[in-house]
C-alpha cells in the first residue's frame, strides 16, 4: 500500500540559501509522524512545499501515489491536506461554527442566507465522531487556547482533511491540554487520519508520534521509530554532535546581590494575576535560569523587572535601588539590559536602519548624543562594531530593520545590549531563531558576562539552554517558582514534572540548589510554597 | 434549538445588545414624555416642542435629511467591516448629489431614457458617480496600500471641489437651478427603510457578512480558507460607494436642486454618518436610529426658528459629534474591527 504522503527528493532554494536538500519524507495512513529538528533545520519549509504555499525547486510530493503539484495551499486543501499553524487563524468575536465553515458556508435560499442549522450540525456532528468537545455556539475570544486549537482542527476536517499538519501544536498548550491533544491524535489517527507535527521537542516526538524524521540543516538526517530510539540519540540527530553542553560553567563566586525580587505579583492585560508571591534574588556572576512552559507568567515577570508593566504589589530591587514607579530609561541608566521575547515588537523598529537601531535606548546618551543632536558618525561606528563582532549579515549598517532574517536580527539585539556593559542581563529566548554556531556564540558571550562577575536573568523555552547556562534554575508554573533546582543533577523528567506543575519529593535534588544558596538565595516561600528547610 | 427565523430571534438579533436596547428606550421614552408634557401644556415650550415633534412636515423633513446619513452611514459600516476605513463619505454624498441633479437636467423632467423616467435615471447617475469615486478610493488603497484615512479626506475634497466647479461649468453657478420637480419624502423613507432591512440581511445572514466581518477582524483566518481579502475589501468599499450615491441623490432630488455653495447642501452629513454608525454600534438598524434621531434634531432646529426660538443652529449641528464622544468615553462599548486600517498583503 502507498504511504498517504510521501515527499521524494524535495529540495527548495531560496536566494543564497537551500532550505531543504533532497529530503525524502514518507509517511504512513494512520500514523503519526513527527518532524523534528532545531530552528531553521528547514521543517516549516517542507511543510509548506507540502501545504503548496511553496513550490519545491526539485521533487515530487504524492499523497495515497498520486503525484500532486500544488500552486496553492486552495489545491493542497482539494487534495485533502490541511494545516494548522501555530498562531491560530480564527476570528475572536465570531463562533465557534461561524469560523468553522469560514469560506465553505453552506446556504439555502439560493445563496442568499447562510444555513445556520446545517452548519451548527456538521460541526457539532464532527466533533462528536472525534470526540471533541468544543461548544458550537461559543465565541471564538471565550474559549480557551486548547479548544482554539480543536476548533482549528475541525476547521481542517470540515474541509475533508485526511493529512493534518501541525506547527508546533503544544507550543502554546499548558500540559494538561498537551495530554488533551495525544488523547485527539489518537482519536483521528484510529479514524484514518495521518498526523504530521512539527516539534523541536524530544520529549513530545518521542511520546506522542509513531516514527520520527530528524532534519538538520535542511537534509534529512535519519527517520525512526520511537520505540526503537533513545532521547539522547534523537538530540544527537538533531545537534549532529553530542548534546548535554559542555559543561564550561566553571563554578564561579558569586558576588554582590544585583536583582531582589520581593513577594511580586503581576497582573496581565486582562487584570488576571499570573505572577504571584515571587520572590528570588540574583548575584553578580550567576546565571539564574527560569523554564516553563510558555504563558505561565515569564512574560509578565520579566515585563515587571525591566519596567514594561507595573507590577501589582511586590518590590523589585536592582542594585540596592528599588525599582517600583521608576523608568525604563532609568533602568538603563543603570545597567539594566534587556534581550526582549518579541524582537520585532519591541527589540527593533523594523523601518529604521541598524545605525539608528543600533543605538535604541542610548539615545540620550554620550557619545551618541551631543549637546541635544545625535551624532550619527559615532552611531554609525557602534552599529558597525555590533556587526562585526557580532556576525550580523549582511554586513551592512544602512540596511533596514525589516530586510534582515530573524536570526540575524536576534544577533543584533543582543550585541546591542551586550556592548551597553550591563550590570544585569534579562535575557528572554535569547536564542530563539538563531543558527547553532551563532547560538553557541551568543552562549559563550553569556558565560563571558557572567564569568566578569554580571547578572544575568535567563528566560527560555528550550531547556538545554536553561540547563546548559544556568547555575541555578527555577522551573515557572502558574505564575510562581514550582522548584529551584541544581541544573548540572536534576534530570529532564523531573524538570518536566515541575513544569506540569508538580513538586519534587526527591531532596536530594531540591537540596542541592537551595543549600547552596541558603540564606541568600531563594527564601523557602518563593519555590511555589513548598517547604524548604535549609 | 430556536429557529433563527422566527420573530422573536430576528429581534432579538437585532437588539442583541444591552446598549442598543438602553438608546432605543431612552429615545421612545424622551419622546413619549415630551408628547405627555406637550398635552398637558399646550401653551408651554413643551406644547410647541411636540407640536413639531409630532407635525408631519417635521417628519416629512427628518425623512429628507436621514436618506443621506442613514445611507452612507450602512456604507460606512460595509467599507469599516471589511476593514477600510472610508471617511470620504461626505465626499461621496456630494458627487452624487450634483451629478444626479445634472443627468435629471441633461434628460430632461419628463422626458425618459429607454423608458426610465427623469428621475430614476438621475438617481442611476447619482448613483454611478459615487461608486465610480468609491471605486478609486478603494483601488488606492487596497492595490497602492495608501494610508486609508488621507485617501478618505481627498475623496472629498476632490468632490468638495468638483461638484461646485462643473456646475459653474455647466450652469454658470454652484447652485444649480431648481429642476421644479423634487422626489417625495415618502420615497427617501422607503428607501431608507428598504437599505437598512437590505445591509442587516446581507451583514447577518450571509455568507459575504460573514466574509466581509472577517476580513475586518482576522483577514488572514479567512486569507488561509481561501477566499480573497481583497475582493472582499472591494466589494465593502464599493457598497459603500452605491449606498451613499442612493443617500446623496435623495438628498439632492428631494429638494430638485444641487447647492454648491460653502459646505455644499450636503453640509458635514458624511461625517455625521460616520457618527451614526458608531453610534449604533456597527449595526443597520442602530444606524437608522441614530441617523433618524440626528435628522430629527435638525428638522426640528428648522422648525424652532420658524416658531422665533433663537436656537443657535451651528450649536445643534455639533450635538451629533458630543454625543458620539460622549458615547464612546462613557459607554466605550462600539467594538471597531481589529484590522480596519490595516493593509493586508498576503504571503507567499
Amino acid at each position: 500500500m502507498n504511504p498517504a504522503v510521501h515527499m521524494d527528493g524535495i529540495t527548495k532554494r531560496f536566494p543564497g540559501v537551500v532550505a531543504n536538500d533532497d529530503v525524502d519524507l514518507a509517511v504512513e495512513r494512520g500514523s503519526v509522524h513527527a518532524l523534528l529538528g532545531e530552528n531553521g533545520a528547514g521543517k516549516t519549509t517542507l511543510m509548506n512545499v507540502l501545504y503548496g504555499l511553496y513550490e519545491p525547486t526539485e521533487g515530487t510530493v504524492r499523497l495515497d501515489g498520486e503525484p500532486q503539484s500544488f500552486d496553492s495551499p486552495r489545491d493542497a486543501i482539494d487534495a485533502g491536506v490541511g494545516m494548522i499553524h501555530q498562531h491560530f487563524m480564527l476570528v475572536d468575536p465570531m463562533t465557534v461554527w461561524e469560523n468553522v465553515v469560514l469560506g465553505n458556508e453552506p446556504t439555502t435560499w439560493g445563496g442568499l442566507r447562510v444555513d445556520r442549522e446545517a452548519a451548527r450540525e456538521a460541526v457539532v456532528e464532527l466533533s462528536e465522531r472525534y470526540g471533541f468537545d468544543v461548544d458550537p455556539d461559543a465565541k471564538i475570544a471565550d474559549i480557551s487556547v486548547g479548544e482554539q486549537q480543536r476548533v482549528e482542527i475541525l476547521k481542517a476536517l470540515y474541509r475533508g482533511a485526511d493529512v493534518l499538519i501541525m506547527d508546533e501544536p503544544t507550543a502554546v498548550l499548558t500540559p494538561q491540554e498537551v495530554e488533551e491533544l495525544y488523547g485527539v491524535f489518537d482519536e483521528l489517527t484510529e479514524q484514518g487520519k495521518t498526523i504530521i507535527f512539527i516539534s523541536h521537542k524530544l520529549g513530545e516526538a518521542l511520546s506522542a508520534a509513531d516514527e520520527i524524521t530528524v532534519l538538520r540543516d535542511g537534509v534529512n538526517v535519519g527517520t525512526v521509530a520511537s520505540g526503537d530510539v533513545t532521547r539522547e540519540e534523537l538530540a544527537e540527530m538533531m545537534v549532529g554532535r553530542e548534546v548535554l553542553m559542555d559543561p564550561a560553567t566553571s563554578p564561579q563566586d558569586a558576588g554582590d546581590t544585583v536583582l531582589e525580587v520581593t513577594d511580586l505579583c503581576v497582573d496581565d492585560d486582562r487584570g488576571v494575576e499570573v505572577v504571584s508571591d515571587l520572590s528570588f534574588r540574583l548575584r553578580g556572576g550567576e546565571i539564574l535560569g527560569v523554564a516553563g512552559v510558555d504563558g505561565n507568567g515569564q512574560s509578565q515577570l520579566v515585563e515587571a523587572i525591566t519596567g514594561l508593566r507595573d507590577a501589582a504589589s511586590g518590590d523589585v530591587r536592582y542594585r540596592g535601588e528599588s525599582m517600583v514607579g521608576k523608568t525604563r530609561r532609568h533602568r538603563i541608566d543603570r545597567g539594566m539590559a534587556f534581550i526582549p521575547e518579541d524582537r520585532q515588537e519591541r527589540g527593533l523598529v523594523m523601518s529604521y536602519d541598524l545605525v539608528e537601531n543600533g543605538i535604541l535606548g542610548s539615545q540620550h546618551d554620550p557619545p551618541f548624543a551631543r549637546g541635544g543632536r545625535l551624532d550619527w558618525g559615532a552611531s554609525r561606528g557602534h552599529a558597525e562594531s555590533v556587526i562585526e563582532q557580532y556576525d550580523v549579515r549582511p554586513p551592512d549598517a544602512d540596511a533596514e530593520a525589516e530586510s534582515l532574517s530573524g536570526g540575524n536580527q536576534q544577533k543584533f539585539i543582543v550585541g546591542r545590549e551586550f556592548e551597553r556593559d550591563p550590570e544585569l542581563v534579562v535575557a528572554t529566548h535569547p536564542t530563539r531563531g538563531v543558527d547553532i554556531g551563532s547560538t553557541e556564540f551568543l552562549h559563550d558571550r553569556l558565560l563571558e558576562l557572567r564569568s566578569e562577575g554580571k547578572a544575568v536573568l535567563l528566560v527560555s523555552s528550550k531547556l538545554d539552554e536553561v540547563q546548559g547556562l544556568s547555575d541555578r534554575l527555577a522551573v515557572m508554573h502558574g505564575g510562581s517558582f514550582t522548584g529551584v533546582v541544581d541544573p548540572s543533577t536534576v534530570t529532564e523528567e523531573e524538570i518536566g514534572l515541575l513544569m506540569a506543575g508538580e513538586s519534587l519529593d526527591d531532596d536530594s535534588v531540591e537540596g542541592a540548589a537551595l543549600h547552596d544558596d541558603a540564606g541568600d538565595g531563594i527564601d523557602g516561600s518563593t519555590a511555589g510554597g513548598e517547604e524548604v528547610d535549609a | 434549538m430556536r429557529n433563527p427565523l422566527s420573530p422573536t430571534a430576528v429581534l432579538g438579533g437585532v437588539i442583541e445588545s444591552d446598549y442598543l436596547r438602553s438608546l432605543l428606550v431612552g429615545t421612545v421614552g424622551a419622546v413619549v414624555l415630551l408628547g405627555v408634557l406637550g398635552i398637558a401644556f399646550p401653551d408651554s415650550v413643551f406644547g410647541d416642542f411636540s407640536g413639531i415633534v409630532f407635525s408631519t412636515s417635521t417628519g416629512a423633513s427628518t425623512a429628507r435629511l436621514a436618506a443621506p446619513i442613514v445611507l452612507a452611514g450602512l456604507g460606512g459600516i460595509f467599507a469599516e467591516k471589511s476593514g477600510v476605513i472610508n471617511i470620504g463619505l461626505e465626499g461621496l454624498l456630494i458627487i452624487s448629489a450634483f451629478i444626479s441633479v445634472y443627468a435629471a437636467s441633461v434628460v430632461g423632467v419628463g422626458n425618459t431614457v429607454l423608458g426610465i423616467p427623469a428621475l430614476g435615471v438621475a438617481f442611476l447617475a447619482g448613483i454611478a458617480a459615487s461608486t465610480f469615486l468609491a471605486a478609486v478610493f478603494a483601488v488606492v488603497c487596497i492595490e497602492f496600500k495608501a494610508d486609508q484615512i488621507i485617501a478618505g479626506l481627498a475623496v472629498w475634497l476632490i468632490a468638495l471641489g468638483l461638484a461646485p466647479f462643473m456646475s459653474t461649468v455647466f450652469f454658470g453657478g454652484v447652485n444649480t437651478p431648481n429642476l421644479g420637480v423634487s422626489v417625495g419624502w415618502h420615497y427617501s423613507a422607503t428607501l431608507v427603510l428598504l437599505a437598512t432591512v437590505g445591509s442587516w440581511w446581507l451583514l447577518n445572514q450571509t455568507a459575504f457578512g460573514k466574509h466581509l466581518r472577517a476580513a475586518g477582524e482576522n483577514p488572514k483566518a479567512l486569507d488561509t480558507v481561501g477566499v480573497s481579502v481583497s475582493k472582499v475589501r472591494y466589494a465593502g468599499v464599493l457598497l459603500s460607494g452605491v449606498l451613499s450615491g442612493v443617500g446623496g441623490s435623495a438628498l439632492a432630488l428631494s429638494i430638485g436642486q444641487f447647492v454648491g455653495s460653502g459646505e455644499t447642501m450636503v453640509q458635514g452629513k458624511g461625517f455625521i454618518a460616520i457618527v451614526a454608525y458608531l453610534f449604533g454600534n456597527y449595526n443597520p438598524i442602530g444606524t437608522l436610529g441614530a441617523g433618524v434621531l440626528f435628522a430629527g434634531l435638525d428638522a426640528m432646529q428648522i422648525r424652532l426658528q420658524q416658531l422665533g426660538y433663537a436656537v443657535p443652529d451651528t450649536l445643534v449641528q455639533t450635538i451629533p459629534y458630543v454625543v458620539v464622544i460622549v458615547v464612546l468615553a462613557l459607554v466605550g462599548r462600539t467594538q471597531i474591527p481589529e484590522a480596519a486600517g490595516e493593509h493586508y498583503e498576503t504571503e507567499d
